[in-house]
């Protein structure tokens, strides 16, 4: 964890009455760096939590968007819950697998992408949909899809 | 990015301006008569103001279906602890995406609503709680904020009332369907995993950090300005005698048009179907989900239940969250099975033996069913499970999925029954899995 | 006091606890009312997650689980309906799918909380035609655990414990839902003084101590009780024996001293009962028979006494009050002024673990016995119970007379070696910090020939011709005397002493 990023969680702390409240915003920051929170970044934010390094860890491998592991350039979702699957977000899928040469969960050999599946991202009216990163892309087609990972860097 | 849904189809009180992206700035909220209704809160006593949200008849619009102001009243009178308010914007009910447009196209009449509910419940601090996929909705939140603080909204003595502080924060979450509970909500708000706080205490006595709180949906809160502004009559009048206003129902699945629809409460099915203009491709219906896939499907035969829960629990469902899914008659239901009980298992906190051991179980089983290796034992099993999920668990997530696996053998065991004796999925058409 | 009818009988239960608690400080729970369980336990914090102990309430729906629902008067709970059972019947089941069901070369066999309330409450058969959920196998925690993930339920009862006991926290459950795993944190280690009490409040065979995994069946083992030794605190224990052989300390509850805990040294101290034992009488460097010892013991000490040699004793905080008893009238009858005491000191912590490493010092205070760290010398005879004292110690005394459970280097000094009984091999009191009076009983025979300490110095006093010894030992008849006379143990007697002890003035 860098300095700059140990501040930042440190200014975050006066916006909950205790200062583990900021855990899951820390997380976000320290994950920021490297994409991923790995060992010696989790012991970090137990130190600075005053917390034992489990709990931090607890933590990370409950929720999905924390990665403990090298993450790709970009995160590509595809959205299979019912809404999406009823309009093809599955068969978008498999022809992105087929077209990235990675099954969901892995990241392209290149480090370019990560694509995975996701359960429901509100997104429902506007099915299929990829998550890429921070941004939805919605009412795709898998054309559609696959011209938006391709424009990644 | 832009989000591609600006506003409802069908809009009524709350959406009216969603279409107007000057809506979203503090200036053109107050163009359109928004902050008029705290005002007049502030010139109310905070009793009085929870007194009328109750006999507006108000229920949580997050699933539940709770009196809001009941649940108002719930909140210590005489307390020296800061009392905490939790918007609830977590949404993550599969077939749910109301919420996500109220952060992005209307964000200060749900600031509005917070404000008020603060004055009638004496709490000084908010936290918005955003699911973290929802990026970009929380970021409209966040400059709605900053909008309020720079206009001396918020903070301390909030519009010109002394002792009115009020601060609000939004907080992130990282990607956890069951932080949408509110007790799970609270543990993720803490730092911690979101694993649902078994009851009592309750939040009203031991909340966020041990704080007295109150937990609403972020469109409950919306609905409050207006109640305030234009009076309990008058939202009375809208919608069923004991489910008030509208709501913003949402529709997806296989119909022409998904969308958004603010409608009374009480609309029925049929109608707000054919405001998605009806099944696709001319296709007949084959059962619909009313509220998020938490809730048991309807068969087509039920299109002219009024959408409000009183109807919806006489045909052993729930309203839910207004966000309906809808399937035509190429649907496989046994699929429809294996994706919401995948989904259930996923998102389990794994708390509980039930749900944490039996959402895996009904996961497998469909799954087996669905490839053809079905026995009929499983379905004997399948058959058992939800009764052994439903109200046995420190939160409503065993109940939410074991309810869908129960309507879906109620309705449709057919198809069930028919990839166990064909030993494949007799549904060639349906989409694929 | 609020009124609770259970299944039918009325109970006076403490206000403001929940219904487990309630029953349990009553002693009623498992035993007159059964409402089974698996997170809850007396001393941790409510979990409320595993389900099993659902009961009915009178006037509610749903079923509620005892662990997390107030009693109130006038409640009315119902505890074996059908509705319980099909209830109980479920979590059983749904615990029991992912379960590896290995029960053959499992160390919780026959005393796993699993197999036990699957018997009693469980299905008949299973359903379940899938693999079980892989998980790792037998991979330690640190050095004095096991973990089985196969076979944890995720009770987090362990998780509980390290959090709010020895507040280390070294154990948690990753990932959510099925997937859920009982972990530490990559590179750390379970290691703290009071690790080993996972296993014992671990309900499955997921938590076992490196120590006593494969070494037997429990079945085979009885529980017997006794108290650690290893400090002032006296905590309660249960010692498992089998073939006169303690395999394992367990903790044994006593709200007064230890609640339902040990430290991991006094659990292993299990090994002092046959490791190191002082197993043959000497007459300097060579070995001789116990009479013989006990006779050269006595010529000594009268020898000294007529030719007015000075005599010194040295009690031991290991030592019995009635052992002690017999070594204050032994120096009585001798004139030879108050015996010393030397207590072994070491580090304390807030839990249990005592700064002095003897579990009598108290009691042999209260007889007396007056603190010194030596010199002994110069002396004619010292007659020593225990080696606190090193070699040097005894410079200028001519006869050392050393009675002793365990070797030590004062062996090779001492010029008579008599072996004793070990606490574990006879029955006595120890007073701990707190001045709670505790008794111990045998819980096995000694594998050589030893006595009490007690029996040893009245058989010295018999070949020294003391008047008024009668070269038998009674614990109970001293323990007797000792209440009636010395009112520091004023009504506290061995014979009436119960398993939990008694706080003396």
């Amino acid at each position: 964890m860098t300095p700059e990023t140990r501040k930042k969680i440190e200014t975050l702390f006066e916006r909950y009455p205790r200062k583990r409240g900021a855990l899951l915003p820390a997380i976000y920051l320290t994950q920021a760096e490297k994409g991923y929170v790995d060992r010696e970044a989790a012991q970090d934010l137990a130190e600075l939590f005053e917390i034992p390094p489990v709990a931090v860890w607890e933590v990370l491998s409950f929720y999905n968007m924390f990665y403990t592991e090298p993450q790709g350039r970009h995160h590509v979702y595809v959205c299979t819950n019912l809404s999406c699957s009823l309009r093809g977000a599955r068969t978008m899928l498999k022809s992105l697998e087929a077209h990235l040469g990675v099954k969901a969960g892995q990241t392209t050999s290149d480090g370019r992408v990560t694509l995975g599946h996701e359960e429901c991202l509100g997104s429902c009216g506007t099915a299929p949909m990829l998550r890429v990163n921070s941004d939805y892309h919605e009412n795709l087609d898998t054309d559609e899809a696959k011209r938006i990972v391709d424009s990644l860097e | 990015m832009t989000p591609v849904i600006t506003t409802p189809y069908v809009t009524n009180y709350l959406t009216e301006h969603f279409a107007d992206d000057g809506y979203r700035t503090l200036k053109g909220y107050e163009a359109k008569g928004g902050y008029q209704a705290i005002r007049k809160a502030l010139r109310m006593e905070p009793d009085d103001v929870a007194a009328a949200v109750k006999e507006s008849g108000l229920r949580g619009r997050g699933g539940a279906g709770f009196s809001c102001g009941l649940k108002w009243s719930f909140m210590p009178k005489e307390t020296d602890q800061m009392k905490v308010l939790i918007a609830n914007a977590d949404e993550s009910e599969p077939g749910s995406f109301k919420d996500r447009i109220i952060l992005e196209r209307g964000p200060h009449v749900m600031l509005e609503g917070i404000l008020i509910a603060a004055w009638a419940t004496g709490s000084s601090r908010a936290y918005i709680y955003v699911r973290g996929e929802y990026a970009h909705p929380a970021d409209c939140a966040e400059r709605a904020i900053e909008e309020l603080y720079r206009a001396g909204y918020l903070g301390r003595n909030c519009f010109g009332k002394k002792g009115f502080d009020v601060d609000i924060y939004v907080h992130r979450g990282a990607g956890a369907y069951i932080c949408g509970e509110e007790t799970g909500l609270l543990e993720s708000l803490e730092g911690k995993k979101g694993q649902p706080r078994k009851k009592p205490p309750f939040p009203a006595q031991y909340g966020a950090f041990g704080l007295p709180s109150t937990v609403n949906n972020i469109e409950t809160f919306a609905h409050v300005p207006f109640i305030i502004d234009r009076g309990v009559d008058w939202f009375r009048g809208i919608g069923t005698e004991k489910s008030t206003g509208t709501t913003i129902f949402g529709v997806s699945g296989h119909v022409e048009r998904p969308g958004l629809f603010e409608l009374p409460l009480g609309t029925p099915l049929r109608e707000i179907l054919g405001h998605a203009g009806g099944v696709r491709h001319g296709r007949a219906l084959k059962g619909v989900i009313p509220g998020g896939v938490s809730m048991p499907i309807l068969p087509a035969s039920d299109l002219d239940v009024p959408m409000a829960d009183e109807f919806l629990a006489e045909r052993g469902t729930h309203l839910g969250t207004g966000g309906m899914v809808v399937m035509d008659e190429t649907t496989c239901m046994v699929r429809v099975a294996c994706v919401v009980s995948y989904f259930f298992r996923d998102e389990s906190c794994g708390q509980c033996t039930q749900c944490r051991e039996g959402t895996g179980w009904m996961n497998r089983i469909c799954q087996r069913i669905e490839e053809g290796r079905g026995v009929p034992a499983d379905l004997e099993v399948l058959g058992d499970l939800p009764g052994m999920l439903e109200g046995q668990t420190i939160c409503a997530f065993a109940d939410a999925a074991a309810w869908p696996i129960g309507g879906l053998l109620r309705h449709f065991r057919d198809d069930f029954e028919a990839h166990i004796r064909e030993r494949k999925c007799p549904f060639p058409e349906s989409f694929e899995l | 006091m609020p009124k609770i009818t259970v299944d039918g009988t009325e109970y006076e239960v403490p206000e403001g606890k929940m219904m487990l608690q309630a029953l349990d400080d009553l002693g009623l729970l498992l035993t007159e009312i059964d409402i089974p369980h698996y997170c809850w336990h007396p001393k941790l914090s409510i979990d409320g997650s595993c389900r099993m102990c659902q009961v009915e309430v009178e006037g509610t729906p749903k079923l509620q689980i005892a662990c997390n629902t107030p009693v109130r008067d006038g409640m009315v709970i119902r505890t074996n309906t059908e509705q319980v059972r099909t209830a109980q019947r479920g979590v059983m089941e749904l615990l029991l799918i992912n379960h590896p069901l290995d029960c053959p070369i499992c160390d919780q066999a026959g005393e796993c909380k699993l197999q036990d309330f699957a018997v009693r409450y469980g299905l008949e058969h299973a359903r379940t035609r899938d693999p079980r959920r892989p998980a790792k196998k037998g991979t330690p925690l640190g050095p004095t655990i096991m973990l089985d993930q196969e076979r944890c339920i995720l009770c987090r009862r362990c998780v509980r414990f390290c959090r709010e006991i020895p507040k280390t926290g070294e154990i948690g459950v990753f990932a959510r839902g099925d997937h859920s795993l009982l972990e530490v944190f990559s590179g750390m280690e379970l290691d703290n003084p009071y690790s080993m009490n996972v296993a014992d409040i671990c309900p499955v065979g997921a938590l076992t101590t490196r120590d006593f995994r494969f070494k037997i069946r429990v079945w085979f083992l009885e529980d017997r009780e006794t108290v650690c030794n290893q400090c002032a605190n006296g905590c309660n224990l249960y010692a498992s024996v089998a073939y006169n052989k303690v395999y394992r300390y367990l903790p044994r509850r006593n709200d007064g001293v230890n609640e339902t805990w040990i430290c991991d040294y006094g659990r292993m101290s299990y090994r002092t009962i046959r490791e190191n034992r002082l197993d043959e009488p000497r007459l300097g460097r060579s070995t001789a028979t116990y009479s013989a010892a006990i006779r050269r013991a006595g010529e000594g000490l009268r020898q000294a006494r007529d030719s007015g040699g000075r005599i010194v004793g040295v009690g031991s905080a290991f030592a019995a009050n009635e052992d002690l008893f017999v070594l204050r009238q032994l120096l009585d009858g001798l004139s030879a002024g108050p015996g010393l005491l030397v207590v072994p000191t070491g580090k304390a912590d807030e839990l249990l673990i005592k700064e002095e490493k003897a579990p009598n010092a108290a009691g042999a205070r209260l007889l007396g016995f007056e603190e010194s760290s030596g010199p002994v010398g110069p002396a004619a005879v010292a007659l020593v119970l225990g080696h606190a004292l090193p070699a040097e110690a005894f410079e200028g005394v001519e006869t050392l007379i050393l009675i002793d459970t365990h070797r030590s280097p004062l062996v090779e000094r001492a010029d008579v070696v008599l072996p004793a009984r070990y606490f574990a091999e006879k029955v006595g009191t120890f007073v701990n910090h707190a001045r709670r009076i505790q008794r111990f009983l045998p819980v096995v025979e000694p594998v050589f020939e030893c006595e009490p300490e007690g029996q040893v110095l009245q058989r010295i006093a018999v070949a020294a011709g003391l008047d008024g010894f009668s070269g038998t030992y009674d614990p109970f008849e001293i323990s007797k005397r000792l209440a009636e006379e010395a009112t520091a143990f004023a009504g506290a007697e061995l014979g009436t002493l119960d398993d939990q002890g008694q706080e003396i003035p």
